[in-house]
């Protein structure tokens, strides 16, 4: 106990009385000293003789005060402070190299930030509820939405503590003064802000007993943006009325602002609505897909718990609901981080891409520093060998120089963070293209500041810490006489090794930034094999409907009302269209033609009605299109696209012959015509396979229908006529009308957004590789001032000077560009599906356009140096020396 | 024999020895351990100071400024109780050891 209060008090001592430990230890080596003299006196040497030996055998003064200081065991601390007061010095002594090491970090930093904030905002962070850590996302059945009875069912089944649902995906018609706007209401069931205690900023939320379903509740919630652009921010909001599909709401209450909703990905609905029977009339239909399930878990019960308990409920019910085949949990997650779901899986790909590629820049970014301090080290070895010279130990100078990193990357990464604050506004003021109410609300929370702290980590560890080695790392004595170390004999310098990785990084970002952006280019051109221009979409939805009704007669009128409209072309019924977000593919087995082996046969399969082709402008290439003839009595018949005809018709002419689906007994099809290619699910797919059947030939109970119209002029005005004449059909379905062009900005939002921020970092670290490059290869160059002096001596000429310099600066840059593409045909691969058609992940002026553009800053960045060194005088090059 | 040829550790436990007996100066240690080696053992400055100051700091010698006997301030180094038991187990393992490695290389 005594010697641990001992160790203690000493300890302390040291730390806090570090100057009087210091002046001690001088006191300490001071007598000692003294002491050898006296005896080298007592042994006959003159005082003057004594001294000096006493001083020769003593060693290095500076080294023993470093070691003991080591063994007291405080020195770390003492000097992390001495060296960051030392260090700032010294860099504000060297501006420029402070700014250009302080803008690279500054941009690579940035771009990290911004994609982290990006990736949280979407999907990492929690929505805003109560305790996020007790609720979670439910999927049960095979559906990705549960009937109300099931919701019903479950809540009263005590398998979890409550269950709450909500659906986003209908559309209301608001009563804005005298003109109607279509918005997209989030309807939930009673209980949902008891259960998941989203918060009300004003006024309050409708309560499980007020707002049942059963009771046809006029209650709304409304969001704060709404509130403050929709309803110009009225303080006397709380009892205003709105009116929704021509009824009457009461607004309960407000949301608090960048509410992230429940639903995640930022979509944020208007208003918030209790299910009721005025909106959805059939919401109680026992089959109806109505609403996705949140549960609240009990206190005390585990996500396993939880599940199994979910499990075992719904599977009762679903035997009760005479289904034996779908019961059961399939997802199972907490809210908040990315869910199990393909939207979640496939945002998180690209989340995750936008995370690598961002990462790469701060890499360029690091590697620039890195060849910047590098540079600096060299200059610098007078002064690191002077400190090793008098006993300086090598840790001390090591920990130092990564001080001085840490400076940069600190200042580097606020300004990083200066710059992404400036990007998440300009962010969080543009409104995305999509037909989702989505609102990005980018913040900068401690989650963010804590990546940031991360970063500054990184950058130190990958910016510093070879330089600092480098340079301590350094034979004495040339080192002192400023002479060069003979680098130039050598093959592998640390400068040639990270000029290499440098460029291999920077090839491969750029490979990828370009290859994005020449997607981008190429969507906009590119053909999806329909005419988009002059069309209009509308989709119809029999959710409140009948859904196991045929819904072709009302389909087959709605055509004809609409054909029978001014202005229309054409118009035509179908069960999806291509490239909208619904596509699937099918794969059976299917004995065709006189073949009598079953092949397994892959397609896009559409069902569609008569005059489809035409609506679309798909041009039939033989047979016919569908006539209304084709109907459930007639013989089946099914047009195929030109890929199905050259996979699995051998390119033989299909028209006539047959084909038998074998696990389907419906007999056989007859081909009766074929069509152009197109593209199915999205742009950038390998051309696939398809076959287009009559919708009345095969209708399984749609939920959703589209009618295409060809317009002759602007389809635009033609939007609200077409509404009203389906609306008059039948009150019912619900209607959405747009152009195709902007209905199909959503398949190429993924390419969009993809393109512009992968161009963007694409364009900063080329910028920054750019510079990096010049940098680190005009200034080996300029080292060898002196041997081209020499050389220029001896009568070389200045062709043969700039042709060494050039190749030496191109093996390197040429080494590393040839790793880079080698990498980027590898990293690029996965890439594909975002890609449009006619551009593959390893398209050559992508890589060659790299290629060309490093080769081109290296010749540049060895010539200009060397054409100068060139016409040095030999004999003042020699004297710089 | 230069320090960096001691067997590492051994630097310590001549130390806490040459303290058994009196205490003493950074100075006088150095100058005992050299003398009752024969001169085989000198030890230098860089490896001493450091070597006290981490026993100081592991509680196994205390130190005080007194007076030698020419009337000159010293830092005076001496055992503690620690250093004593530390002192007491290292001798009788270094006896173990050198005996074995005798045997060893006598019989072997």
């Amino acid at each position: 106990m005594q010697r641990l209060l001992d160790v203690i008090r000493l300890r302390a001592r040291s730390l806090v009385r570090a100057h009087r430990a210091d002046a001690e230890l001088n006191r300490e080596l001071r007598a000692h000293l003294e002491l050898q003299i006296e005896e080298n006196i007592a042994n006959g040497m003159s005082p003057d003789e004594a001294r000096r030996m006493a001083l020769a055998n003593f060693g290095g003064v500076e080294n023993v005060r470093e070691e003991a200081r080591d063994a007291r065991g405080v020195h770390v601390i003492e000097n992390i402070a001495r060296d960051l007061r030392y260090t700032l010095r010294a860099l504000k002594r060297e501006p420029m190299l402070l700014v250009a090491a302080a803008v690279s970090i500054a941009l690579g930093a940035a771009g990290n930030i911004a994609v982290f904030s990006l990736a949280r905002a979407f999907v990492l962070a929690p929505p805003d509820v109560r305790e996020p850590e007790r609720l979670v996302y439910v999927g049960t059945s095979h559906r990705s939405h549960a009937s109300y009875q099931r919701w019903l069912d479950l809540e009263a089944s005590g398998g979890l503590e409550h269950f709450a649902g909500y659906s986003f995906e209908n559309e209301v018609n608001w009563l804005d003064g005298a003109a109607a706007v279509s918005i997209m209401p989030m309807m939930v069931t009673a209980n949902f802000f008891e259960v998941t205690g989203v918060p009300v900023a004003r006024g309050r939320g409708f309560s499980s007993t007020e707002a049942r379903a059963e009771l046809d509740p006029h209650v709304v919630v409304v969001s704060h943006d709404f509130w403050q652009r929709k309803l110009a921010g009225d303080s006397a909001v709380i009892g205003r009325r709105l009116m929704l599909n021509g009824a009457s709401y009461t607004i309960l209450g407000v949301l608090p602002p960048h509410l992230r909703g429940v639903a995640g990905f930022g979509i944020s609905p208007s208003v918030y609505v209790p299910l009721n029977k005025t909106l959805l009339p059939d919401f109680a239909r026992p089959n109806a897909r109505m609403v996705k399930l949140l549960g609240r878990l009990k206190p005390e019960q585990s996500l396993v718990e939880g599940r199994a308990a979910v499990d075992a409920i719904d599977r009762r019910l679903a035997r009760l609901a005479g289904d034996t085949l779908y019961g059961g949990v399939q997802d199972f997650t907490l809210v908040g981080g990315l869910g199990s779901s393909k939207m979640s899986r496939t945002v998180g790909v690209f989340i995750a891409l936008l995370g690598v590629v961002s990462l790469l820049v701060l890499l360029i970014a690091c590697a620039n520093v890195a060849g910047l301090l590098i540079a600096r080290g060299t200059r610098r070895r007078q002064e690191i060998a002077i400190r090793l010279a008098i006993g300086g130990s090598r840790g001390r100078l090591v920990q130092q120089l990564l001080i001085e990193g840490l400076w940069l990357a600190l200042i580097g990464t606020a300004a990083g963070l200066a710059l992404s604050l400036g990007f998440m506004r300009v962010v969080n003021s543009i409104a995305l293209p999509v037909p989702i109410p989505i609102e990005v609300h980018l913040s900068l929370d401690h989650a963010v500041f804590l990546s940031a702290i991360g970063l500054v980590v990184l950058t130190v560890v990958a910016c510093a810490l070879l330089p600092a080695i480098h340079a301590t790392r350094l034979t004495l004595v040339p080192a002192l006489k400023r002479e060069e170390p003979f680098y130039i004999m050598r093959r592998f310098t640390a400068r040639g090794v990270l000029l290499t990785g440098q460029v291999t990084v920077s090839t491969v970002l750029l490979v990828t930034a370009l290859l994005f952006l020449r997607n981008l280019t190429r969507a906009q051109v590119t053909d999806p094999g329909f005419e988009t221009d002059h069309a209009l979409m509308a989709q119809v939805g029999f959710v409140q409907g009948r859904p196991d009704a045929d819904h072709s007669a009302f389909l087959q009128a709605a055509v004809e009302r609409i054909a029978s409209l001014p202005g229309v072309d054409a118009a035509a019924y179908a069960a999806w269209i291509p490239l909208s977000t619904r596509g699937s593919t099918n794969g059976q087995s299917a004995r065709i033609g006189d073949n009598p082996n079953a092949e397994h046969v892959e397609f896009a399969k559409h069902l569609v009605g008569p005059g489809y082709f035409s609506a679309m402008g798909i041009r039939v290439s033989g047979g016919r299109e569908f006539l209304t003839t084709d109907g459930p009595g007639a013989p089946r018949v099914a047009i195929i696209n030109q890929e199905f005809v050259r996979r699995y018709f051998r390119g033989a002419n299909p028209i006539g012959q047959r084909l038998r689906f074998v696990d389907q007994n419906g007999g056989d099809i007859e081909i009766v015509g074929v069509v152009t290619n197109g593209k199915y699910i999205t742009l950038g797919e390998d051309q696939r396979a398809a076959m287009y059947i009559p919708l009345r030939q095969e209708s399984d109970g749609l939920r959703v229908a589209f009618l295409i119209t060809r317009t002759r002029g602007e389809p635009i005005p033609l939007v609200k006529p077409m509404r009203d004449a389906l609306g008059e059909l039948d009150r019912s379905v619900s209607v959405v009308v747009e152009p195709m062009s902007s209905a199909l900005r959503f398949a190429l939002l993924p390419s969009r957004v993809g393109g512009a921020i992968l161009g963007t970092l694409g364009v900063l670290g080329l910028v920054l590789a750019a510079f990096g490059l010049y940098a680190i290869v005009s200034y080996n160059v300029s080292r060898r001032v002196g041997e081209i002096a020499i050389r220029s001596a001896l009568g070389a000429s200045r062709g043969a000077i700039l042709r060494l310099a050039i190749r030496d600066a191109s093996m390197h840059v040429g080494v590393g560009v040839a790793l880079g593409l080698g990498i980027s045909a590898v990293v690029t691969a996965p890439l594909r599906t975002f890609l449009v058609a006619g551009l593959s992940a390893t398209d050559p002026a992508a890589f060659a356009g790299t290629a060309l553009v490093f080769l081109a800053v290296s010749v540049a960045a060895s010539w200009l140096p060397a054409r100068h060194a060139t016409r040095v005088s030999p004999v003042v090059a020699m004297h710089l020396e | 024999m230069r320090p960096s040829d001691l067997i590492q550790g051994t630097l310590d436990v001549l130390i806490l020895k040459s303290l058994a007996t009196e205490s003493r100066h950074g100075w006088a240690i150095a100058k005992r351990i050299q003398t009752v080696s024969g001169d085989v053992l000198q030890i230098k400055q860089g490896s001493l100071y450091p070597a006290l100051h981490r026993l100081e700091q592991q509680g196994m010698i205390r130190a005080e400024w007194r007076q030698n006997e020419t009337g000159r301030e010293a830092k005076f180094y001496s055992l503690t109780k620690a250093g004593r038991a530390q002192l007491d187990a290292e001798l009788s393992q270094w006896e173990r050891l050198s005996a074995a490695i005798k045997l060893t290389l006598k019989n072997a």
